[in-house]
């Protein structure tokens, strides 16, 4: 009854991975007067630990990997990570520089890329409201029941349960 | 049975209270702002997400904040001893303030440290407006100071001093630099998820429900007036907390003691010799 309110209230975890800063301020104006993100229930609430949209900005600059993998460690399931803007989603005009790797998804599972330099806010709505669809699913996906082994063989009347390990999605594949 | 009511949907009508603020705060600022029930669709999906539990006490002192409040709020519905309530509200800080302590993360230690210094400044404040009902009524119990008139006139200088208390409580600028939402990243709250932080954001709500129900008390046994008092403070505390910055935790104290611990005295002073 109460899960269509399950997707009312997404917040926000911010972090700049190297970006020119350009996105950032795109972000920024979207929680401004004009665009007001929070008629949606989003805050931007800079705490890994309560937040469950992870928006990313720049294309992911050597010095802050440790950070941004640690950041999104802390953050609670269910997550979705955002890739806002052209460097984040494939290294942007960075793309094969010394200094960066070539977008967020070498190092996360990215959900949503939103294209863009910078990415403009009416974009960055579209891409947080699709996410939100995303979210549900991925909190949908939680409550379902899986097995972790399938059933043990039987070899020469004795129960064999080597390789009886399933692999990540080969029990939803039989099902 | 009226109270009991009251003291069972107290958290509820807090909820109520942060949400239709966040509204008024969105109108203030020209924006649409979320719905009114936002709130409680923020507990709903709290409920849904994973939890960390960083250490047990943590976890429990949390838990014993929200459940002291909630006990502080039904001690005033219930119109018990006003020292009483003011001396377990403080104790309902102090468990706060010991979670914010039990974690390593130094955001959490600033955040307790602040929240302690702002207990320090505001707290005296408190106990001052007891006496002052005490001088007025010869009583401490709530219950005696609601059935007599309003003293607003003659707790006129306290009241001031008590308004300066509000945003410290409810973590407003420009005294809000216990929780400092960008800086500090929320102070003590920051190691809460999950479930557990739905009792931190509850005791956030009934906060609002403590601070309110105490600016009541100021208009005696007139409810109505009572009410439209806490309405216009309502909105004057948000056109505030909307139109100033930010001060410095050193700041607050200076003001908070000079000025709110000055008004105090010379109310006392004042409604001892007259």
């Amino acid at each position: 009854m109460f899960k269509k309110y399950r997707k009312k209230s997404p917040w926000i975890l911010h972090y700049n991975a190297g970006s020119c800063n350009g996105c950032d301020i795109e972000i920024l104006a979207c929680l401004s007067p004009k665009y007001d993100l929070e008629r949606f229930g989003v805050i931007n609430t800079g705490n890994p630990k309560q937040s469950d949209i992870f928006l990313v900005t720049g294309p992911v600059t050597l010095r802050c990997r440790e950070r941004l993998i640690e950041l999104y460690t802390q953050m609670p399931e269910p997550k979705v990570v955002i890739a806002v803007g052209s460097c984040t989603s494939t290294g942007g005009v960075f793309r094969d520089m010394y200094n960066v790797e070539n977008g967020l998804d070498r190092y996360l599972p990215v959900d949503v890329y939103i294209p863009g330099c910078a990415a403009s806010p009416e974009l960055i709505i579209d891409g947080v409201v699709k996410s939100l669809e995303i979210l549900e699913q991925k909190t949908k996906e939680m409550e379902k029941p899986f097995q972790l082994f399938r059933e043990a063989s039987l070899d020469d009347g004795v129960v064999n349960r080597r390789n009886s390990a399933l692999k990540v999605g080969e029990d939803d594949a039989k099902n | 049975m009226i109270e009991i009511v009251l003291i069972l949907f107290a958290p509820v009508i807090g909820g109520f209270m942060y949400g239709f603020e966040r509204v008024v705060r969105a109108r203030m600022q020209n924006r649409q702002g979320p719905p009114l029930l936002q709130p409680f669709y923020d507990m709903y999906k709290l409920l849904n997400k994973q939890a960390f539990i960083v250490n047990p006490y943590h976890t429990i002192l949390g838990i014993m904040h929200f459940v002291t409040l909630w006990v502080v709020v039904a001690f005033i519905i219930l119109g018990q001893n006003f020292l009483y309530v003011i001396f377990l509200h403080l104790l309902s800080t102090i468990f706060i303030i010991l979670a914010g302590f039990s974690v390593k993360s130094i955001y959490s230690h600033i955040g307790s440290n602040r929240e302690l210094l702002a207990a320090i400044a505001y707290e005296p404040i408190l106990i001052m407006l007891a006496v002052g009902f005490f001088l007025i009524n010869e009583t401490f119990s709530i219950s005696a100071i609601r059935e007599n008139s309003p003293s607003i006139i003659a707790l006129f200088l306290l009241f001031l001093a008590y308004l300066m208390v509000i945003p410290i409580k409810l973590k407003k600028s420009p005294f809000d630099a216990s929780e400092a939402h960008q800086e500090i990243v929320g102070g003590v709250e920051i190691e809460f998820s999950g479930l557990f932080f739905e009792f931190i954001y509850m005791a956030k709500w009934l906060e609002y429900v403590f601070v309110y129900a105490l600016l009541m008390l100021f208009m005696g046994s007139n409810t109505v007036l009572g009410l439209a008092l806490a309405l216009f403070i309502f909105f004057v505390i948000n056109l505030v907390d909307n139109s100033t910055a930010r001060i410095k935790m050193t700041h607050l104290i200076k003001i908070v003691l000079s000025v709110g611990l000055t008004l105090g005295v010379v109310n006392l002073i004042g409604l001892s010799y007259v």
